[in-house]
């Protein structure tokens, strides 16, 4: 192999090409020769061929990238492998597994501080999404600038160079956003809003927190504080309080891709159910929760189960806000950052395959949870 | 009052739109803006939306920067590299189960569908040993030959469903014609679906552009940073002043790519997300 990374790279594409083209040629020749013993017609032998021939990138990756190492992460998670380490790895049990799920508490962290985005962030992603979504939807001129200008966070979504600019943006003492936070707050009503948002969001945190450490003197000590003063402004990435908090406004900012989906919902919803309320005097208040909102419960399902599995597995937003701050990772880090953290930080592939099989199988769960409840609130049929 | 009310709804309406778009798109403003300015106008006690010198001096520097440069142009080979191949593997792929019967093919692709569950974390770890026992840790190879077995079976859902629609006669003609199924895919079917093509190419440039876990474990110098590594080194936390001019300036080359190319395919895409509910 050449030395030059650049010539290096290019030598072992080409060279997955000819693997890719002999092993699909050779799946495809497999195939054939299986269906002409089985007795097939020259045409659906040919069909086999071409089928296997075109499916078999998929299928050799599948087997290479997902079925090997899915069974060998299951198999280290089971023991004590470390990528440093020169020894063959011992087997442990389940004692991964029991130190992950009972003992370790950065682990039971990043679980609940997970949750929190998934619990208090996605509703609001998914309630600012429909809002934009039933705005675009009252067919005004300019629609498609509109929507191209919520859409196009989703694009740079979790860039990091973007990412940055958050960073510069939430900065609490200079940052933009709490300079106009000030400049709000001293509008007398709306300043009484915002201090009452800091005060439900500390109140969510503290709470979150207690659960963390199984402590919840942060918090009584929020209560007992009272209404937050006139100039106290969100402390967004200094604060264990808030640490989360700027997470999710950067979920909400990303929240173009669910809003495109309510949006061929809410084109999907017929005319004529609308008219004939309309004529039977229904408001459009009335029309939207007895019409809209019931038609609309299969996408905000699929929203919801795409949201959950993506907030689950978030990771750049804590990586480039949270890195090396060690004060606020224990109330930031999520469950992947922990996976990262553990496993290419630490090198602990046995601990690191546990805790991934860990989430896949939370994912799993809540997933399997999620369509077992859609009978309940998602109505598919429309007439 | 009842005779104003459309217009003053309309102009309601307007008043919201522009409002969300101001918002959405103020973080982008707000790059440019910074990159603009001088570090102590970055860290003032005032507001400075606009400054009032704009300085170049952040983009001239960093065209004299090395390292910068070389994780752009790192940048740029990798994507190309890895999006070429991994879009024809992933049209060959959605041809063989749209437009090809062949036995196993439903169960086929019932699996590829049902990795769509499977987290990509998961895999991180023992996919790493792998390449560790290849010994590519430190090459870009393990950025780009995943994606040639055609990886993402989200993008070959949507270019399935597209291919499915073409009407069989089409090839059923051309078989009477002596082509053969390679033919066929090449010349007959890839030309009829050109937009969802766009479409799966803009997601996989994004997806790629944006990286950062994998070029993370992998490039382990910073001769082969790529630009979102790269950038992330610009940022220090043990700093006191971060030198936010120059940070927003390599945001500001960051994101163009991503905003050209969303501008050219955002007609592609916001209509196939519509029409099959993926998301990107």
């Amino acid at each position: 192999m050449p030395e030059n990374p650049y010539l290096n790279v290019l030598a072992t594409a080409a060279l997955t090409l000819l693997f890719i083209v002999a092993s699909s040629f050779g799946l495809g020749a497999l195939a054939r020769g299986v269906a002409r013993l089985r007795g097939a017609t020259p045409k659906q032998q040919a069909n086999t061929f071409a089928g296997y021939l075109f499916a078999a990138p998929w299928i050799v990756g599948f087997l290479i990238f997902v079925v090997v190492p899915l069974g060998f992460s299951l198999y280290w998670s089971f023991t004590d492998y470390r990528v440093t380490a020169n020894q063959p790895p011992q087997w442990l049990g389940f004692e991964n597994y029991q130190n992950l799920l009972f003992k370790d508490d950065s682990f039971r962290a990043s679980i609940v501080n997970t949750l929190y985005l998934t619990v208090i962030g996605l509703p609001l992603q998914m309630g600012f999404a429909l809002l934009l979504a039933v705005l675009l939807n009252q067919k005004l001129k300019g629609e498609r600038v509109f929507r191209m200008a919520f859409y196009l966070p989703v694009i740079l979504g979790f860039n990091t160079a973007v990412l940055l600019c958050w960073r510069l943006m939430l900065n609490t003492g200079t940052g933009i956003i709490n300079q106009m936070w000030r400049a709000a707050a001293s509008v007398p009503l709306i300043g009484y809003l915002l201090r009452a948002l800091i005060y439900i969001q500390e109140i969510f945190s503290a709470f979150f927190l207690g659960i963390n450490n199984g402590k919840f003197n942060l918090l009584t000590k929020v209560i007992e504080a009272g209404f937050p003063a006139a100039n106290r402004v969100p402390l967004w990435v200094q604060s264990p309080m808030w640490s989360k908090m700027s997470v999710i406004l950067l979920m909400i900012w990303g929240c173009g891709a669910m809003m495109l989906i309510f949006l061929a919902g809410l084109n999907n919803i017929p005319k004529e159910l609308h008219e004939a309320a309309e004529v039977d005097g229904a408001t459009g208040w009335q029309r939207f929760w007895k019409i809209s909102f019931p038609l609309l419960t299969p996408y905000i399902f699929y929203n919801l189960v795409v949201g959950m599995i993506n907030s689950l597995q978030i990771f750049e937003p804590i990586f480039v806000l949270y890195r090396d701050n060690q004060p606020l990772v224990p109330s930031a880090i999520s469950m992947v950052y922990y996976l990262w953290q553990k496993s290419f930080s630490h090198f602990e592939i046995g601990y690191g395959s546990a805790i991934s099989w860990v989430i896949l199988v939370f994912i799993l769960i809540v997933t399997v949870i999620q369509f077992r409840l859609q009978d309940r609130w998602v109505t598919y049929d429309v007439y | 009052m009842k005779r104003y009310w459309p217009m003053l709804r309309s102009l309601l309406l307007y008043f919201l739109l522009t409002g969300a778009t101001v918002v959405m798109s103020f973080p982008l403003f707000w790059m440019i803006s910074s990159s603009l300015k001088t570090v102590q106008e970055t860290n003032s006690p005032g507001i400075v939306w606009i400054p009032a010198n704009p300085t170049i001096r952040a983009y001239v520097d960093i065209f004299q920067n090395q390292d910068f440069l070389r994780s752009y142009f790192n940048s740029v080979f990798y994507v190309t590299l890895a999006l070429v191949g991994t879009i024809i593997s992933i049209a060959a792929v959605a041809y063989a189960f749209s437009r090809v019967e062949w036995p196993g093919r439903n169960l086929v692709f019932f699996l590829m569908l049902s990795t769509m569950m499977i987290p990509p974390q998961a895999l991180i770890v023992p996919q790493y040993v792998f390449f560790n026992k290849l010994d590519w840790i430190g090459t870009f190879n393990p950025l780009i030959i995943p994606g040639y077995f055609a990886g993402g079976a989200a993008m070959i859902f949507l270019l399935r469903q597209s291919m499915a629609q073409i009407p069989k006669e089409l090839d059923e003609s051309a078989f009477v014609d002596g082509a053969n199924h390679i033919q066929i895919w090449w010349e007959i079917i890839l030309p009829l679906v050109k937009a969802p093509l766009a479409t799966i190419a803009t997601f996989l440039f994004v997806g790629l552009w944006n990286s950062l876990l994998t070029p993370l474990m992998y490039l382990q110098t910073v001769d082969l940073y790529t630009l979102p590594v790269y950038v992330s080194t610009l940022y220090n936390i043990n700093q006191t002043t971060q030198p936010w001019p120059t940070i927003m300036t390599a945001a500001v080359l960051t994101t163009v790519p991503l905003v050209v190319v969303f501008f050219f395919a955002q007609r592609y895409i916001l209509e196939s997300v519509v029409v099959s509910g993926l998301k990107g």
